[in-house]
């Protein structure tokens, strides 16, 4: 296979990943130790894979990773600073909001992206926020609240 | 991963264009079907990233609204103009396409590409009328939606690449539409979805567009029902003699959806839901909202 080369940011540091050209964005992350992603469904369907990049939440699964080149990456292991936790992942563990905890990176990252976007939500906004993401052990009232304190929490800082 | 050999980001519509003269490649925008969908890769070796093109744009221009390649189903969503045309159908059918995070990355191009029958923009597009416009080494062409698709998965498009859609302006401001979908959740892909525009004059219908999704090999217009339409009071009874034509007119299959036999019954009721939007008579979503 040719290998090609590309740039990107992750994590807000620039890196240089060098890939096969079907390489998806989720496996490369693994290739390099990155594995906060989680690969569950591998098909779009579960947003478990979910990162942000250039600012949107997507998933790595279904992009390749070369058309990430350039890109600014943040993924899950980005968002505690300086060993504290961010807002959003003290507020999943103040609500409980994960079980087996798989797809818990996925919908904090989904969560980061919304609250960027819309820092008062109220409940109906956080659970279309949500929609996409699948948990198939606890359900669904623990991360909306979760949601919801997270966004507290980040009013107060 | 996929079993590629090579991959392609031009810079130009030319180069892009040359790339997929060859066999053997294949167009990547948001991947979302791609890269999920093994049928896309059939026969396929290399493919050509689309999105360096300067596609992503969608804007007004003499008369047209033109969508770019590039621009995502997140974009059309919450795009203003959109949201206006026709009560907002075409962004009401991208704002419930997939989850939050494909709406990020799959485009609308991409969904008329890929000519699923089930696929949610289609039926808006249908009926507001749009064209294609496809880019290939002989240069542009640009075919009506009306005459794209030809069955599941199939389409006019030869080795070209999707430019852009475009869509008619001009006459917006006594368009309405309707839009209604059918599906497990808003986030799964229809069992039946149904699109509508009509001109309504002195409370009487002077031009009528019916679309309805995942009910035939394509997206299908019913022209049955648009003649029945036509001249017609703008009111439920006319809608529910409209009802009778859509479930004679479509031919849906059973799948792990939907049953056949379902599908016909919800393609009479997504027709009149949306064709109510269209005439006033229910207030029509604002998906775009959640988008």
């Amino acid at each position: 296979m040719p290998e090609l080369e590309i740039t990107l940011t992750v994590n807000g540091r620039a890196v240089r990943w060098r890939l096969e050209p079907g390489e998806t964005l989720l496996e490369a992350l693994h290739a390099h130790h990155l594995k906060g992603t989680k690969l569950i469904c591998g098909t779009g369907d579960c947003c478990g894979c979910g990162v942000i990049l250039n600012g949107n939440s997507i998933n790595a699964c279904c992009m390749l990773a070369a058309q990430a080149e350039d890109g600014d990456l943040l993924t899950v292991e980005g968002l505690a600073q300086n060993g504290k936790l961010h807002p959003i992942q003290e507020a999943f563990a103040q609500e409980g909001a994960a079980q087996c905890g798989y797809c818990t990176p996925g919908f904090i990252m989904r969560t980061y992206a919304f609250l960027q976007e819309h820092p008062h939500p109220n409940e109906a906004d956080a659970r279309a926020a949500l929609a996409g993401n699948i948990c198939r052990c606890t359900g669904y009232v623990k991360p909306v609240a979760a949601v919801l304190r997270a966004a507290e929490l980040m009013q107060e800082q | 991963m996929l079993k590629i050999a090579a991959y392609h980001k031009p810079s130009t519509l030319v180069e892009a264009a040359a790339l997929l003269a060859e066999e053997g490649r294949t167009i990547i925008a948001g991947g979302t079907d791609l890269l999920v969908n093994p049928r896309y890769m059939v026969g396929v070796r290399e493919v050509v990233d689309i999105r360096k093109l300067g596609l992503n744009y969608i804007r007004a221009e003499n008369g047209w609204l033109h969508i770019g390649a590039g621009a995502t189903m997140r974009t059309v969503a919450q795009q203003a103009t959109l949201q206006r045309l026709a009560n907002g159908i075409l962004a009401r059918g991208a704002a419930v396409c997939g989850s939050p995070n494909i709406r990020n990355m799959a485009t609308l191009v991409g969904n008329v590409s890929s000519a699923l029958p089930s696929a949610d923009t289609p039926p808006a597009l249908l009926a507001l009328n749009a064209e294609v416009v496809l880019v290939g080494t002989h240069g542009e062409r640009v075919v009506p939606l009306d005459n794209f698709f030809v069955g599941p998965a199939k389409s006019v498009r030869e080795r070209e690449l999707i430019s852009e859609l475009r869509i008619p302006l001009a006459e917006d401001d006594d368009l309405q539409g309707g839009f209604y979908k059918i599906g497990r959740t808003a986030e799964d892909i229809s069992m039946v979805n149904a699109a509508t525009t009509l001109k309504i004059r002195d409370d009487t219908i002077a031009m009528a567009r019916l679309v309805l999704g995942a009910v035939a090999p394509v997206p299908l217009r019913i022209l049955r029902a648009e003649e029945a339409l036509a001249g017609q009071p703008a009111t439920e009874e006319t809608f529910q003699r409209v009802a009778e034509i859509v479930r004679d007119e479509v031919r849906p299959i059973t799948d792990h959806r939907a049953t056949a036999a379902y599908r016909r019954k919800m393609s009479a009721v997504a027709a009149v839901r949306a064709l109510r939007q269209a005439a006033g008579l229910a207030p029509h979503g604002e998906e775009w909202r959640h988008a």
